[in-house]
């Protein structure tokens, strides 16, 4: 870890070390927000993560296949997910931790869906957010677009 | 409730019944205490009730779900005494880099209690304690119908678990593992550790438990919405004297939200290669991530 980061990563991590559980720590950057605006390609909806793949077509207009992993589907479940929200050929707007090499990779933050519904992903989050459910849902973005 | 052998419970069956009871006794009195052999009579409906009512008055652990608030691995405050064996392992110990259970290979005892991320559920009946732990999908099965261990349980995850109640305490015994359970021996001291290493698991010294394994958990309520279990591992090949854990805390959920749900673990071998394209349920290749 650079130092550089340390003073961010110790503000997500000193109180969230409960629910990454089966994730690995070492691909994300869990400093990092990127948005991502594409088209679902498919949705997995299963344990103990799920995945949902993303084309997004890039400024210069090649298309760019992104896998994005989600935490488990009882996790998120209880955080107001469900399987049959996001469908094939869906738009969606994500916000996501990049990898840290760059790989068109990443792990699920918040998914905005055309209907308004804004999913966030329960991954790291403390014993007492996942019993006590989600709060304070961006209605917008909050990652670096990417283009 | 004072501990009482399984076999001095049995003999409460109604005289009516006498002459299957006296040779149903004589096959209990010969078997050995927890020998699965063991004959075990049905009980009758007047006994059943009673033993639903006594069980009704102990501490509620019952209502809702149970979800962890204590860091996934344990805290070792106070250096335990190691045997010679235990240091020289820790000393050429590398820490691991990543997750060791980013597959779903059952982690059993006693790691599967500190997963935590999706919650766990008590329930009871006369004689048996049930825990489903949800982020293994694993139920621990506790008894406390007043057993003894069995003289040579066979290796599981979970191990046998037998229970009693201390006052407003459950304490669980447990032993019998199989040899490749999670074990945390330890922690490394803080200062050998990169800075800033975001895994919940830094420093986490994981090792092999030896074959005399065996786990002393005291369950209680701090207060209605907190369950604390203190364990005490037990390990003549890691520690030289037992070794009590801090207590985990749990909190009670009791939104539905919080109700227990399937744990079917699909073998997560979802492989990115180098190029960053996904592979699902793959089992022959190193995990990535």
């Amino acid at each position: 870890m650079k130092r550089k980061s340390l003073v961010l990563l110790i503000a997500v991590f000193c109180c969230s070390s409960v629910a990454y559980a089966h994730h690995s720590f070492a691909l994300f950057d869990r400093s990092k927000l990127t948005t991502l605006s594409g088209t679902v390609r498919e949705w997995k909806w299963a344990n103990p993560h799920t995945w949902l793949t993303v084309v997004v077509r890039k400024a210069d207009g090649a298309d760019e296949e992104w896998a994005l992993v989600g935490s488990s589907p009882n996790m998120m479940s209880r955080w107001g997910w469900n399987a049959a929200d996001i469908k094939v050929g869906d738009k969606v707007v994500v916000d996501i931790h990049p990898a840290r090499d760059g790989k068109t990779i990443g792990e699920l933050h918040t998914v905005f869906l055309t209907d308004g519904k804004v999913l966030a992903d329960p991954g790291g989050q403390t014993g007492e957010a996942l019993a006590g459910g989600p709060a304070n849902l961006p209605a917008k973005p909050q990652g670096e677009p990417y283009k | 409730m004072k501990r009482v052998p399984a076999y001095a419970l049995r003999n409460e069956a109604a005289p009516i019944r006498c002459a299957c009871v006296c040779s149903l006794v004589a096959l209990v009195v010969m078997a050995q205490p927890g020998d699965a052999r063991a004959a075990a009579v049905p009980q009758s409906k007047e006994q059943q009730a009673k033993a639903w009512r006594d069980i009704a008055a102990l501490p509620d652990f019952w209502q809702g779900t149970w979800q962890s608030v204590s860091p996934i691995a344990d805290d070792f405050p106070t250096p335990p005494d190691y045997t010679s064996a235990a240091l020289s392992y820790i000393k050429d110990y590398k820490p691991v880099e990543d997750s060791p259970f980013t597959n779903c290979k059952p982690l059993g005892l006693p790691f599967a209690m500190n997963i935590g991320g999706m919650p766990m559920k008590f329930f009871q009946s006369p004689g048996m304690i049930a825990l489903y732990i949800e982020s293994s999908g694993m139920t621990r099965f506790i008894h406390t119908d007043g057993r003894e261990h069995s003289e040579r349980p066979n290796p599981t995850y979970l191990g046998e678990s037998i229970g009693h109640w201390e006052g407003d305490t459950l304490v669980v015994d447990t032993l019998g593992f199989a040899p490749d359970t999670l074990f945390q021996m330890g922690k490394l001291d803080k200062k050998t550790l990169a800075q800033g290493d975001p895994s919940p698991l830094a420093g986490v010294i994981f090792g092999s438990h030896g074959p005399n394994l065996r786990l002393v958990e005291r369950m209680r309520l701090a207060d209605f919405n907190t369950l604390e279990i203190q364990t005490t591992i037990y390990d003549d090949s890691v520690f030289k004297k037992p070794y009590s854990l801090p207590p985990r805390r749990f909190i009670r959920g009791i939104e539905r939200r919080n109700e227990s749900q399937e744990w079917a673990c699909t073998d997560n071998r979802d492989y990115l290669d180098p190029n960053g394209k996904l592979e699902y349920n793959v089992k022959d290749k190193a995990q990535s991530r």
